[in-house]
């Protein structure tokens, strides 16, 4: 349910590098009818916690009961909203694109202007990888549409405090 | 020492000083079995009829003595069986660890036979749980597991352990029960805000629930109205709470609370709510809860602040510190107006239901009777259902851990279970589960348990041969069309209870209400009382849905 004041907000989970902790971050999400728009999880620089990022949607209200209900659980360690302007928010792209002769040359001239990297160049494809953040790769893969974009590989947002 | 995983489990439960527990025998947790026979002197293990059973029966034992309840269950269903009980326990924040067996660690995740993946299914129901798959974490994941449970806000903790864990050995140490961490304590300023809304309040109300009671903070609740002057009402958790035989308490608020509360709430200038969740059950429409008066809320879970209601003074820590706090820093308060008024709305409006005729045996006479004939200090428990809401309105909880209901879930078929483990509890008290027929049939297998044990309880069945609640409902908001809810059971309660080794009783009339109580209670072994109520009695007041609780509906 989107609201007009709704807002997106990045949660910086820490939490231990249990079984399952995943799961029952995500089972809290699902069961309380809170919206996750994106969720990447990875190990720290130590390997006894796991860092967690949750994109969510809502009003303040709801993702201070997000945040509350999260730092709940006896796994999490620490919780932190981050709000997408006091942060610095980063996705990374892969982006597979059909290639020819005729538009190869422009296929690369798109991804020097983001400076892209160019991962991988087949006769009919060409894979290209991008970090940003989310309006930056939106314009990215639009872009490369008229070209026939045959996949699209991204993944959620990670953020830091400035 | 070198022990097995099973003899560990034992050792950890002494530990933590449990003397019983309630379960059912299977094939993964034979070797927990062999311990519980070996340990048989020191650990006294109640099985009953089914797993449901037992998780209530853990529950019923938390609830009535404030102590964790454990309950032991096979793998697969024997696992399945337990999660009605867990979660009850969980939406009534109740301390209870739930330990179940699984197949042997190189089973796991083979769709081995009776393998059920118990962790993930009571994720969302329990505070928190384990899978032990080594030897060496065994100890201390049951000690953390009770940690969990008695600590904070209180809930369910299932551990689950492989069979072959049970069967390694490994190097026991004994060790004391871990200290709990020390709680959140509100800022200074926070007590001075809250001490000025105190001082300047004209009608101050207080409103207790369930928290009270897991805090034991009614000893200081007492206090703290006292200095206040002020009225106390309680949810359907808090019964016992707060003594109801005294004149400031002015009985539930509510779906089913009485009118003075509501009226209560409705003029009042303060409303200090102490350890309570705002269930939607008291709300009723949020929009329209407490709207002229500001709200204190002393709570010990962060996640209760704002999350069903605003409120303007948050206080977080455990409900007896603050209030303690409270009360020293509180001087006597006089509010004489405000608490005439009360009087006058209790005497207005007390809670009646009256029988004119022989035959029609009412609830509420039966309750009165039974209230009266234990001075008030029976532990009743109840099923889910106009019975329940009845027992909490008619009889005069005095003391806490007397009311053993389950309110938050709502689970249909709790109380013979929970009855039996309060009853095992306290072997010096009169336990008595208040049921309705719909409920009765949900469980009644545990009469087997009650009768095998001799564990004294008293079932009374207020039998009305319909699902009352609902049929209630349907009456008011369905225009009357009683879909599945006329019950027209053929079962013969006094054989029936006959047939499990249990002595029946049946009410009929008014004037056997008295002698067959006074009969019951004088046994000291299991019995049913067959009561038999008119369908059509109800349970008033009654907020209708989406209704304001200042305006409950006082007749249809």
């Amino acid at each position: 349910m989107n609201h007009d004041n709704d807002k997106e907000y990045v949660l910086s989970v820490l939490a231990r590098n249990n079984p399952g902790v995943l799961l029952r971050i995500a089972g809290l999400f699902s069961r309380r009818c809170y919206n996750i728009l994106s969720i990447v999880a990875a190990q720290t620089e130590n390997t006894e916690y796991s860092r967690i990022l949750i994109v969510v949607s809502g009003d303040d209200r709801i993702v201070r009961q997000v945040d509350k209900q999260v730092s709940k659980l006896v796994d999490i360690k620490e919780v932190t909203v981050l709000n997408r302007e006091e942060a610095v928010v980063r996705e990374h792209l892969l982006l597979k694109v059909e290639r020819n002769l005729q538009n190869s040359e422009k296929l690369v001239e798109i991804a020097n202007v983001f400076h892209a990297g160019i991962l991988n160049v087949q006769p009919d494809s060409m894979i290209m990888e991008l970090t940003g953040d989310a309006n930056t790769i939106n314009s990215f893969i639009e872009l490369y549409n008229p070209y026939n974009v045959l996949k699209i590989l991204r993944t959620g947002a990670m953020a830091m405090m400035k | 020492m070198q022990l097995t995983g099973a003899q560990i489990i034992m050792e950890c439960l002494l530990e933590q000083g449990v003397d019983t527990v309630f379960g059912y025998p299977g094939g993964a947790v034979l070797n927990i079995y062999d311990a519980l026979y070996e340990y048989r002197n020191k650990i006294n293990h109640i099985r009953t009829a089914h797993e449901q059973g037992a998780a209530h029966a853990a529950d019923g034992y938390a609830r009535s003595t404030g102590k964790t309840g454990v309950c032991i269950a096979t793998s697969g269903p024997g696992a399945t069986n337990l999660v009605t009980g867990i979660a009850t326990a969980y939406m009534d924040s109740v301390p209870m660890v739930a330990i179940t067996g699984n197949v042997s660690c190189d089973l796991l995740g083979l769709d081995s036979f009776q393998e059920v993946d118990i962790t993930g299914i009571t994720m969302p129901v329990t505070k928190h749980n384990y899978l032990v798959k080594n030897i060496e974490d065994l100890a201390d994941t049951i000690r953390k597991a009770f940690l969990i449970a008695g600590t904070g806000r209180k809930g369910p903790v299932l551990v689950d352990i492989p069979k072959d864990v049970t069967a390694q050995k490994y190097e026991y140490t004994p060790q004391p029960p871990l200290p709990a961490p020390r709680g959140d304590f509100p800022w200074a300023e926070r007590f001075e805000q809250a001490l000025e809304m105190l001082r300047t309040s004209e009608r101050p109300f207080i409103y207790t629930g369930g928290g009270v009671i897991a805090a034991e903070a009614y000893g200081e609740l007492k206090k703290f109205a006292e200095l206040l002057d002020a009225p106390v009402s309680s949810s359907l958790m808090c019964q016992g709470g707060y003594d109801q035989t005294g004149p400031r308490y002015i009985g539930m608020l509510g779906m089913h609370g009485t009118n003075t509360a509501a009226l209560a709430i409705k003029n009042c200038d303060l409303l200090i709510a102490v350890g309570t969740r705002f269930s939607d059950r008291v709300l009723c429409n949020a929009n329209l809860f407490a709207r002229h008066c500001p709200i204190i809320q002393i709570e010990i879970d962060t996640a209760e602040f704002n999350k069903n209601i605003d409120v303007d003074l948050k206080m977080k820590g455990d409900a007896r510190e603050i209030l303690a706090h409270l009360n020293g820093m509180l001087s006597q308060r006089q509010h004489k107006l405000w608490m005439e008024e009360i009087a006058e709305w209790k005497a207005l409006y007390p809670l009646v239901q009256e029988s004119t005729s022989e035959e029609e045996v009412l609830p509420q006479e039966v309750l009165e009777t039974l209230d009266r004939l234990t001075d008030s200090e029976a532990i009743l428990v109840t099923e889910v259902g106009q019975h329940q809401m009845w027992t909490a309105q008619f009889y005069r909880f005095r003391t806490p851990r007397h009311f053993v209901s389950s309110g938050g879930l709502g689970t249909m078929g709790f109380g013979l279970g929970a009855a039996i483990g309060a009853q095992v509890a306290n072997p010096g008290k009169r336990v008595i589960n208040i049921a309705g027929d719909g409920s009765f049939h949900m469980n009644c297998n545990e009469l087997s348990t009650a009768a095998q044990y001799n564990i004294p309880v008293i079932e009374l069945v207020f039998n009305n041969q319909v699902l009352g609640m609902v049929r209630q409902w349907q009456k008011l908001f369905y225009g009357g069309r009683f879909s599945q809810t006329t019950l027209d059971r053929t079962t013969n309660y006094e054989m029936l209870a006959q047939a499990f080794g249990v002595k029946a009783f049946t009410i009929s009339r008014r004037s056997e209400i008295e002698p067959v109580l006074k009969q019951a209670l004088a046994l000291r072994e299991p019995v049913l009382i067959n009561c038999h109520i008119n369908p059509d009695v109800n349970v008033l007041p009654m907020v209708p849905a989406g209704g304001s609780v200042e305006n409950p509906i006082l007749e249809m």
